[in-house]
């Protein structure tokens, strides 16, 4: 089969069908292969991401956002950062894209069916949550209690204002902003707060979370002090992820490869290894 | 079998005519790898290793990976993989270090995942070695498990008897390759085995003088190790030019970008070896920098060679070339790393 081996650096050409405004700098992708079959035939689990390119600006990889389940396209909620970002908020509807993928290891759905579920999410950080999200709420009976914390910056900031109202009617939802405003009724401070109040049995747990390294941080030493197991604390870990082969070393923590043995590792894993990780 | 050196030029003259050829050759008084035209061209009695690996034959300093076109809203990619499937080259006088950097580079490109660039290139190139008889002062491949020879990895291996070469046989395609050229060899007898043994024996005795720890088993030493004070005094001596990287065999750490053609409307993406011990290395898009520090640059090479690669893909990556040791602008000797680390251990 040498000869028809695809060649992993060449993306798929994808076009960009609808871009939804979330916060400010922050959009929603709506995207769509041009290949019809390679679109039907695309299945990625939640906290996987892709490699997607900007022509003439490079590549950069974006954890995918929508459900599992649809299968006629599939989403990135990115931020405005750097060079591709960049170009990416200068295309429209119609805009191509290239797009490789999906790269990594998710979220050990399989593990966490029959257990609760607390999801904690820091700003941008809930795009990777999103398709977990979507995916326990289509499957409701599978999972035991589960609950959302999601922190943003100020009210302005929340990503997925229309979704979490929906999510509202499925799943216990927990907001809470660093910063206030006129209109905000809820919680303020960051997101290790809505801790608390938490009221779960941590050895039936599984926990979910992806925000910045310093959230995690405090996050993963709030869990531990709440009796959750090591295997039970699990998070999606950002690094420089440029081939998404474990070729290009740039994502390596100790002798793993965020690329490939993530980006969803659980705390355990990451214990094991030299460098510091969260 | 044996060939005499006059044979084994002729034999370079004859693969000329079917394959490019990449051999050892003099230039400003260094001896490099690169392309050959003549037989005569070919230097095979350098000492120790050449100043750059020959890795980059397989794995380039700069490489296309493939060239697009926007037009109308559309885009045309065009693979540059189509342009080294089918390279056909030989490449000769490579040294078992060297020999076995391409074993460590098999592990990581053409495993889980496939790199077809680095593939077709190291699938088609034959391989004539050529063992270590006379090690330089950096060399230390004994303490590596990779030299003065190599049991794999190669085509054909030459030991150099002085007046001609014993060769051994490491493949099907080497076989073909002396079975077509029959005429220039002889059956090795047991004087010209007992004769490499002994030159083989005679370079593995003056690295040995070394006295340098087993260095593909600085596992355990280095994870007990990991906050010792030691990396912070190489810390603060490392410049973080990265020559270490770009001279040594087994990196390929490496950074992809995009280069717009003057138009915008074409271009070409760009792979380019990249260095653990620069600050951007771990920069992700938020600003952050995961090694900041630079003793932690410094370590994550030492570590990489020594402890990761035995997770990664069971081996050490560290050949015992020297070549990092001989470009340091510091002065920073991965020996005497080595050496302080196992020190400290047993302290």
């Amino acid at each position: 089969m040498e000869g028809v081996r695809k060649n992993p650096y060449i993306p798929e050409l994808a076009e960009i069908v609808e871009i939804r405004d979330e916060a400010p700098n922050i959009k929603t992708f709506r995207i769509r292969f041009r290949d019809r079959a390679l679109q039907e035939s695309f299945r990625f689990t939640p906290g996987q991401f892709v490699e997607l390119t900007v022509f003439g600006y490079g590549e950069a990889p974006f954890s995918i956002s929508s459900s599992p389940l649809e299968r006629d396209f599939f989403e990135l909620t990115i931020r405005k950062m750097g060079t591709v970002t960049r170009a990416l908020f200068r295309l429209g509807p119609g805009g191509v894209v290239g797009v490789r993928g999906p790269f990594g290891r998710g979220w050990p759905i399989e593990k966490m069916k029959g257990e609760n579920v607390l999801i904690i999410g820091g700003g941008i950080g809930i795009a990777p949550l999103r398709p977990l999200v979507e995916y326990i709420i289509a499957n409701r009976n599978d999972f035991g209690d589960v609950i959302l914390l999601y922190g943003a910056r100020t009210p302005k900031d929340i990503v997925y204002k229309k979704e979490l109202e929906r999510w509202k009617e499925h799943i216990d939802v927990r907001l809470t902003v660093d910063i206030g405003d006129k209109t905000w009724r809820g919680r303020t401070g960051v997101v290790t707060v809505l801790l608390d109040d938490v009221d779960v049995n941590p050895k039936e747990t599984y926990s979910v979370q992806c925000g910045p390294p310093i959230m995690i941080h405090f996050v993963v030493k709030k869990l531990v002090e709440m009796g959750f197991p090591d295997d039970r604390i699990l998070f999606s870990l950002e690094r420089l992820m440029k081939c998404g082969m474990g070729f290009c070393g740039h994502c390596m923590i100790g002798g793993k490869f965020v690329c490939k043995d993530g980006p969803v590792f659980d705390y355990s894993e990451v214990k094991t290894l030299l460098e510091p990780a969260v | 079998m044996v060939i005499t050196k006059d044979g084994f030029t002729e034999l370079v003259g004859r693969l000329l005519e079917d394959y490019q050829v990449i051999a050892p050759v003099e230039r400003n008084g260094q001896v490099l790898f690169s392309l050959v035209s003549n037989p005569h061209e070919v230097c095979m009695e350098y000492k120790g290793t050449t100043l750059l690996p020959p890795k980059r034959f397989f794995f380039p300093e700069k490489e296309i990976l493939f060239t697009y076109e926007m037009l109308d809203g559309d885009v045309k990619i065009y693979d540059k993989y189509e342009e080294v499937k089918g390279i056909r080259r030989v490449i000769v006088g490579m040294r078992p270090c060297d020999i076995q950097s391409l074993n460590v580079l098999d592990k990581v490109f053409i495993g889980e995942y496939h790199d077809p660039y680095y593939a077709a290139r190291r699938e088609g190139t034959v391989i004539i070695g050529l063992t270590c008889n006379e090690p330089d002062d950096y060399c230390f491949c004994v303490f590596t498990g990779s030299g003065p020879t190599v049991s794999e990895g190669y085509d054909l291996l030459l030991t150099d008897l002085g007046e001609a070469y014993l060769v051994e046989i490491g493949s099907e395609r080497g076989e073909r390759i002396v079975k077509l050229n029959l005429d220039l060899f002889r059956k090795a007898t047991d004087a010209d085995v007992q004769e490499r043994d002994r030159i083989l024996k005679r370079a593995e005795s003056k690295m040995r003088e070394q006295k340098l720890p087993d260095l593909t088993k600085m596992y355990e030493p280095l994870v007990e190790l990991f906050y010792a004070d030691l990396w912070r005094e190489y810390g603060r001596r490392c410049v973080a030019c990265g020559k270490c990287n770009f001279t040594c065999p087994t990196c390929r750490c490496f950074n992809v970008y995009d280069d717009p053609n003057l138009d915008l409307k074409s271009g070409k993406r760009v792979r380019v070896w990249d260095s653990c011990h620069f600050l951007s290395f771990t920069r992700v898009a938020s600003g952050e920098i995961f090694r900041k520090e630079r003793h932690s640059r410094v370590k994550q090479r030492i570590y990489h060679k020594y402890c990761y690669s035995i997770d990664e893909i069971g081996m050490i990556s560290c050949v015992g070339c020297g070549r990092c040791v001989k470009v340091c602008s510091a002065g920073i000797d991965i020996r005497e790393v080595a050496v302080e680390v196992m020190k400290a251990w047993r302290e």
